[in-house]
């Protein structure tokens, strides 16, 4: 992609932004928290994308967390993605915080008693290791790749905020325990898929788009951990047709420290027209804000 | 030893299994009349799909004059080295279909469990090619509009696409195939694909913590009556379907308004017992048993092929 690509991605997010500030999955939809989040990030110092954060802002709760949508009341998953944006805007307000302690209080369902007993009484159902947990997609519920990456993004960069100490130890405490679980997860092709890597012994392939996000969660293990995921990865990026597994791709091999090759693909948004990509293909650009994603380990 | 903090979750677990069999449908409400559950021969996609759909669903004495229509493929992952997603040539003969019987509008929505580019998808399932206006009709019904609907199970409330919501009739297009996890994945297990991904994740682990067939069931209480069925078993799957199973050429189409009693009609034809499907079983209406069922087109009998399940579901063969 040229600048002009990121350029004509740029005015599509500005054209698409609803009346509050937030932007829907694809144009004249309700605002969600997700595209608003990436496009805000994508558009960067824009005025959009400052109309964009503060309705972030208005969705955070009094409990902790933010709204999912501007239906959705209550915090999911998305409440990561909202501490990553405050960082990138170098905004730590009260909001933050209940925000931050909120996602450092969100574990994943693995260790419960039900969950122990499931793998005791049948061990081949999922294979995966119970003592290590990540982040659900909703509280209460099972740790998976995606959302488990989207905190640790979030944590490490909560971690090297002046004053960060604070919170320290359970946010060194949770990443050790989110990366032994991402690296259990992943398949035996290197790659990740939503996170089970074997259903009743047989062996799951991996997924493009997953292996992305699951590599931006694993940026600071070391590269020999690493290389087989890489491979995968870099081949995943030249052979998927999904454009959406293509942008995560780019942004985790990126700042990974990975040559990325210009593509000569046309510069066309595709027909769904749909926003969370464009703005994740303007992050994936050289200079489009992939460093919004990028983390250096916790501080010792 | 077992410490105290652990009996915690033992009782609760116990309180759990004891609601949870209280909270199952005893009495399923039978319809008062026989559900017609019509069985049209297509041995494979380039048969006559569109007259077999048209005479399958005029022997259901389906009317869609006037409605919006939401056709509800089972698009889930693509290999094309099976058969995991209803086929496309399916979808776009029931959208020829249901058009020329007068609907308003006839749409498509799915929201995969698993996968985030629902339109890289549809692309690569060749639903974008093949049916026609798939970019106009088509809805991620991971990431709409959403809206609440109240007491889905157990007194919680859950988020529904508005696309859904607001079909005058639902179509669960299924694909015939066996589940590693609910024995047997039809036109009722499709329903999974209603629920938003962007609040409830992917997978949607949340059904699988309400439990599979409980969701099952709930999902079937609320959209089972505005809906129609349609299960693509022209190729279905067996073994560790829904998706690393193997092809198994049924050559059928299998249509009608009861779910349960288009479902329960499936599992004969694979060889499987309905009765030992609890979401079956405990759903809240529909016919189940072959006295309430009022077969149309072929016999059961003649299109049987037994389909070959995991270990864990042995017990479902019928023979």
């Amino acid at each position: 992609m040229d600048g002009s690509a990121l350029s004509s991605r740029r005015d599509f997010l500005r054209q698409t932004q609803n009346a509050d500030g937030g932007w829907g999955y694809f144009p004249g939809k309700r605002s969600w928290l997700e595209p608003t989040v990436y496009a805000m990030l994508a558009l960067q110092e824009d005025k959009a994308a400052t109309k964009g954060f503060e309705l972030i802002q208005s969705w955070s709760l009094p409990a902790g967390g933010w709204r999912t949508s501007a239906e959705v009341s209550e915090p999911n998953w998305t409440s990561a993605l909202c501490l990553t944006a405050y960082v990138a805007r170098d905004i730590r307000d009260e909001a933050f915080e209940r925000g931050l302690a909120r996602v450092l209080g969100t574990v994943g369902a693995e260790g419960s008693f039900a969950m122990e007993i499931t793998q005791f009484l049948n061990p081949a159902i999922v294979e995966f290791d119970n003592r290590v947990q990540g982040w659900p997609w909703r509280p209460n519920n099972a740790s998976w790749v995606e959302p488990t990456v989207h905190s640790v993004i979030a944590l490490k960069k909560a971690a090297k905020l002046p004053g960060g100490s604070r919170h320290l130890l359970s946010i060194r405490a949770r990443i050790g325990s989110a990366e032994r679980m991402l690296m259990n997860r992943r398949c035996d092709d290197g790659g990740w898929n939503y996170g089970n890597s074997r259903v009743w012994s047989r062996v799951l392939p991996s997924y493009p788009e997953t292996t992305g996000i699951a590599l931006l969660g694993l940026q600071n293990r070391s590269s020999k951990e690493l290389e087989p995921s890489l491979i995968t990865a870099e081949k995943y990026w030249r052979e998927t047709q999904s454009p959406l597994a293509k942008a995560w791709l780019t942004i985790a091999l990126r700042n990974l420290g990975a040559r990325i090759e210009p593509t000569a693909e046309p510069v066309t948004i595709r027909p769904s027209q749909d926003i969370l990509v464009a703005a994740l293909q303007c992050l994936g650009e050289p200079d489009g804000g992939h460093h919004f994603l990028r983390t250096d380990g916790v501080p010792a | 030893m077992m410490k105290r903090r652990d009996m915690i979750p033992l009782t609760a677990l116990g309180a759990v299994g004891a609601y949870a069999a209280t909270r199952r449908v005893k009495h399923r409400v039978i319809p008062d009349r026989p559900s017609p559950v019509a069985v049209m021969k297509a041995g494979t996609y380039e048969a006559d799909l569109t007259g077999q759909l048209a005479r399958g669903i005029a022997e259901c004495g389906l009317d869609v004059r006037g409605k919006k229509v939401l056709l509800k493929p089972n698009l889930v992952e693509f290999d094309a080295a099976t058969c995991i997603n209803t086929d496309a040539r399916v979808v776009a003969a029931a959208v020829e279909v249901f058009e020329r019987m007068g609907a308003s509008e006839v749409l498509i929505g799915e929201g995969p469990g698993h996968r985030r580019d629902t339109w890289d998808l549809a692309e690569q399932a060749g639903y974008r090619s093949i049916i026609p206006n798939f970019d106009r009709r088509f809805t991620d019904l991971n990431r709409d509009d959403v809206a609440l609907v109240k007491s889905f199970i157990d007194g919680e409330d859950m988020f529904f696409s508005t696309t859904v919501l607001r079909a005058d009739l639902i179509v669960s297009l299924a694909k015939m195939k066996t589940h590693h996890w609910a024995g047997a994945t039809l036109s009722m297990k499709n329903f999974f694909g209603l629920v938003p991904g962007s609040v409830y994740g992917w997978p949607k682990n949340q059904l699988h913590f309400f439990g599979i067939d409980e969701s099952i069931i709930a999902l079937h209480r609320v959209f089972g009556s505005k809906s129609f069925a349609i299960v693509d078993g022209i190729i279905g799957m067996e073994g560790n379907g829904p998706i690393q199973g193997s092809p198994k050429p049924v050559g059928v189409l299998v249509m009608g308004r009861d779910l349960v009693a288009v479902d329960s009609t499936c599992c004969r034809i694979m060889g499987l017992i309905p009765e030992k499907l609890s979401y079956l079983t405990n759903s809240s209406y529909g016919n189940l048993t072959t006295d309430g069922i009022q077969q149309r087109g072929e016999q059961v009998i003649q299109v049987t092929q037994s389909f070959q399940v995991l270990p864990a579901f042995r017990h479902l063969l019928a023979s």
